[in-house]
C-alpha cells in the first residue's frame, strides 16, 4: 500500500473539489426539513454514475456527514429536525436559540460532529482490516450467517415494534426475489416484462423509497414552515463561547464518538438510535440530569458526536462484510457494486489503496465539513427561507431523471413510483423503511449462499453448523432470533393477560 | 384507531403472502434437486405471516391500553393533503408515459407547470420555472454527463 499514493489521490483538486461541493450540498439538504440524508445520497447517486469509485465513494460520505450534522440547524432554529438524527435533542437546542444562543449553539454542535465523525473514520481504519483478516476464510455458509446476523440485528434494532421490523426486512427480501433465481434460472414475478429479469433496479428503488416517499409525505403536509425573528450573537463571540463550552465536554465527546461508532455498525441502526442512546447516556452521567429536555448543551454535544461517528460505524460491516450498517451505507454499496467492486473481506486484498483512500476522503469530508458546516450555520435563517415551491418540484424531476440516468429506461421511473407508494403505505402503517433497504440489498446475497449451501448439504440443516465459525455466527444468529420470540411472546402475553 | 389500521395492515400483508405462495405453485423444479427457485419466496411468505399476526396482536394490545386514545379519534378525511399526494404520484406516472413521446423538455416542463402549484407556488413562477429548468438539466445530463435524453416530438430540433 502506498501512502504516498493515497495522499496524493485525497489531496488531489478533483477529490478535494467533489468533496467541499458535497459538505455543501449535504449541509443545504441536511438543514431543509423533511430532506433526510438518505434522500439527498439518492438524488446524489445519478451523478456518482459518473464518476471514479473514489470520488463517487468521497461524495457520498461527505453528503452524509455534512447532511448529518446539518440536521441540527432546522432543529435549532424552526424545532424540526432537519434529519431523524437530531431528533434526539432538538428540545434543548430548540430552547438555547430561543434563549439567542443559535450559533454558539450550533458551532458546538459542529465541533462535535468533526470530533465524533474523525474518531469515528479513525476506528473505522483500525478495526475493519483486522476484522477482514478473520473474515477471509469464509464460506458460503459463513456469508449466509453472516448475512442473516445482519437481517436478525436490523430486526432487533430497526424501531420499537419487532413484527414491524421483520414485516419491513420480509417487505425488502420479497423485493430481492423478483429476476432470475440462482437455482435453475427461473424469472420470477417479472409479469413477463424483460427488464426485471435482472431484478428491481437499486438505485431508482432507493431513490423511490427516500426521494419519492419524502415528497409525497411533503405534498401531503402542504404547509410552508414559518420562520420566527432570532436573535443571534454575533459571529466571534459566538465561535468564542462555542469553542470554550465544547472544550469543557471533550470527555462527553470522547465517550459518544466511540459508543457511537459501535452502534453504527450495527445493521439496522443508524445515526438517529446512536444519537438517542448517547443522549440518555449523556443524561445518566451528567451533574445536571434535570437540566436535559430545557436548553442544556450537554445532550447536543453528545448526541451530535454520536450521530457523526455512527456514520463512519456503519461503514465498518458495509467494507468488510458487505453488509450495510445502514440506509446510506446500503446505497453506497450499491454504487461501489456498479463500478465493479465487491464490498467483503477480499476488497481488502483486491483494492487495498482504494480503501484506504476511501478513509482518507472520509478523514477530509469530516474537516472540510468545518468550513461547510460554519458557513450554512452564519447563514441558516437564509437558507431555511428557500421556498418549497422551487425545491420540491425541483427535486421531483431531479429524482425522475436520477432514476433514468442510472438505467436509460422509463421502468426506473416506474420503479420510483411503485416503490415510494410501498414507502409511504409502510410509513403510514409505521413500517420502517431500514430493514427493507437491508432486504432488498442482502437478499440476493441471503438465498444464493443458503441455496449454495443447501445444495453441498443435501438439504441436511445440520450442515449450516460444521465449520466453527458458521457454528459461531449462526449460535449468535439464534441467540438474536430467541431474543426477538422472546419479545413477541412477551407482547402476545401482555395482549392476553386480563388486567387487574 | 390504531386496532383498525394494524387491521389494515395485517390483512395487506397476508394477501401479499398469499399472493407470493399461489405465485410459486407454477415455479419449476429439477428432479435432482429438492428445493428449487419457489423455496425462498414461501420462507418469506411464511415470514410475513407470522409478522402479519404480531402486528395484529400489537394492535390489540393497544386497544386494551388505549383508553386515552377513546376520545373519538377524527374520522378521515379527504384533504387537500391528499389531493396533492395523489397529484404529485400521477404526476410522476404521467412523466414516465410523455418522456418518451413529448421528449425530455416538454414532459419536464409539463411536470414543472403541475409541481410548482401543487407546491403552494404562484402560476407565474410555474411558468418561469417550466421555461428555464429543463434547459439547465439538459445541459448538465445531457451535455456534460452524457445521459441519453429522448428527444421526442422534437427531434428534428436536436442539438
Amino acid at each position: 500500500m502506498d501512502m504516498f499514493a493515497i495522499l496524493a489521490t485525497v489531496l488531489s483538486p478533483k477529490i478535494l473539489g467533489t468533496i467541499f461541493l458535497c459538505t455543501l450540498y449535504g449541509s443545504f439538504v441536511g438543514a431543509m426539513p423533511g430532506l433526510t440524508a438518505t434522500m439527498a445520497v439518492a438524488l446524489l447517486v445519478p451523478f456518482t454514475w459518473f464518476m471514479d469509485p473514489v470520488q463517487a465513494a468521497a461524495a457520498i460520505v461527505a453528503t452524509t456527514t455534512t447532511a448529518i450534522f446539518a440536521g441540527d440547524i432546522s432543529g435549532a432554529i424552526l424545532k424540526i429536525p432537519g434529519t431523524p438524527a437530531s431528533a434526539a435533542y432538538v428540545e434543548d437546542s430548540y430552547r438555547l436559540s430561543q434563549s439567542g444562543k443559535s450559533r454558539s449553539t450550533l458551532f458546538a454542535a459542529l465541533f462535535a460532529s468533526v470530533c465524533g465523525g474523525v474518531i469515528g473514520v479513525l476506528i473505522l481504519a483500525l478495526a475493519t482490516p483486522l476484522l477482514a483478516n478473520l473474515s477471509r476464510s469464509f464460506s458460503s455458509d459463513e456469508v449466509f450467517w453472516l448475512a442473516t446476523l445482519g437481517l436478525s440485528c436490523a430486526v432487533l434494532v430497526g424501531g420499537p415494534s419487532v413484527p414491524r421490523n421483520f414485516a419491513s426486512l420480509l417487505i425488502g427480501l420479497a423485493i430481492a426475489t423478483i429476476g432470475i433465481d440462482v437455482a435453475v434460472g427461473h424469472p420470477r414475478f417479472t409479469f413477463g416484462n424483460l427488464e426485471l429479469y435482472d431484478g428491481v433496479s437499486f438505485i431508482p428503488a432507493m431513490i423511490g423509497m427516500f426521494a419519492l416517499s419524502e415528497l409525497l409525505r411533503n405534498a401531503a403536509l402542504g404547509h410552508q414552515t414559518k420562520l420566527v425573528k432570532l436573535t443571534v450573537e454575533p459571529l466571534g463571540e459566538a465561535l468564542a463561547t462555542a469553542t470554550r463550552r465544547f472544550g469543557q465536554l471533550w470527555k462527553n465527546v470522547l465517550r459518544s464518538a466511540s459508543g457511537g461508532t459501535v452502534i453504527g455498525a450495527l445493521p439496522g441502526a443508524g445515526a438517529d438510535v446512536a444519537a438517542w442512546i448517547a443522549y440518555a447516556v449523556s443524561r445518566r452521567f451528567s451533574r445536571n440530569p434535570e437540566a436535559y429536555g430545557k436548553g442544556h448543551l450537554e445532550g447536543i454535544v453528545d448526541g451530535g458526536a454520536a450521530n457523526n461517528a455512527a456514520v463512519a460505524g456503519a461503514w465498518t460491516p458495509a467494507l468488510v462484510f458487505g453488509i450495510p450498517g445502514d440506509s446510506v451505507t446500503a446505497i453506497a454499496i450499491g454504487v461501489l457494486m456498479m463500478k465493479g467492486l465487491t464490498p467483503g473481506p477480499d476488497i481488502f486484498n483486491s483494492d487495498a489503496t482504494l480503501v484506504y483512500t476511501i478513509f482518507g476522503a472520509f478523514l477530509m469530508a469530516n474537516i472540510l465539513m468545518l468550513f461547510a458546516g460554519g458557513l450554512v450555520v452564519t447563514l441558516a435563517t437564509q437558507v431555511l427561507r428557500v421556498p418549497r415551491a422551487i425545491l420540491m418540484p425541483l427535486i421531483l424531476l431531479l429524482a425522475m431523471i436520477g432514476g433514468f440516468a442510472i438505467t436509460g429506461s422509463t421502468l426506473a421511473i416506474w420503479i420510483i413510483l411503485a416503490l415510494g407508494l410501498l414507502a409511504s403505505a409502510m410509513l403510514w402503517a409505521k413500517i420502517p423503511l431500514a430493514p427493507a433497504i437491508l432486504g432488498i440489498v442482502l437478499g440476493r446475497i441471503v438465498e444464493d449462499n443458503f441455496m449454495v449451501s443447501m445444495m453441498k448439504a443435501r438439504g441436511d440443516l445440520t450442515q449450516f453448523f460444521a465449520r466453527d465459525t458458521a457454528a459461531v455466527l449462526g449460535a449468535l444468529t439464534l441467540i438474536i432470533w430467541a431474543l426477538l420470540l422472546y419479545r413477541a411472546l412477551r407482547s402476545f402475553l401482555d395482549a392476553t393477560t386480563p388486567h387487574k | 384507531m390504531q386496532l383498525r389500521r394494524d387491521l389494515i395492515v395485517g390483512a395487506a400483508i397476508t394477501a401479499l403472502a398469499i399472493a407470493m405462495i399461489i405465485a410459486t405453485q407454477g415455479f419449476p423444479r429439477i428432479r435432482a434437486m429438492p428445493y428449487g427457485p419457489d423455496l425462498f419466496p414461501r420462507i418469506i411468505a411464511g415470514g410475513l405471516i407470522l409478522s402479519a399476526i404480531g402486528i395484529v396482536i400489537e394492535g390489540l394490545r393497544s386497544l386494551r391500553a388505549g383508553a386515552a386514545e377513546a376520545g373519538a379519534p377524527p374520522a378521515p378525511r379527504v384533504t387537500l393533503g391528499a389531493f396533492a399526494f395523489v397529484a404529485v404520484a400521477a404526476l410522476v406516472a404521467g412523466f414516465a408515459l410523455l418522456l418518451p413521446l413529448l421528449g425530455f423538455h416538454l414532459a419536464a416542463a409539463l411536470v414543472l407547470l403541475c409541481a410548482v402549484p401543487i407546491f403552494g407556488g404562484s402560476l407565474l413562477l410555474a411558468v418561469f420555472m417550466a421555461a428555464v429548468v429543463p434547459f439547465a438539466l439538459h445541459y448538465v445530463f445531457y451535455s456534460l454527463m452524457r445521459v441519453v435524453l429522448p428527444w421526442g416530438v422534437l427531434t428534428p430540433y436536436a442539438w
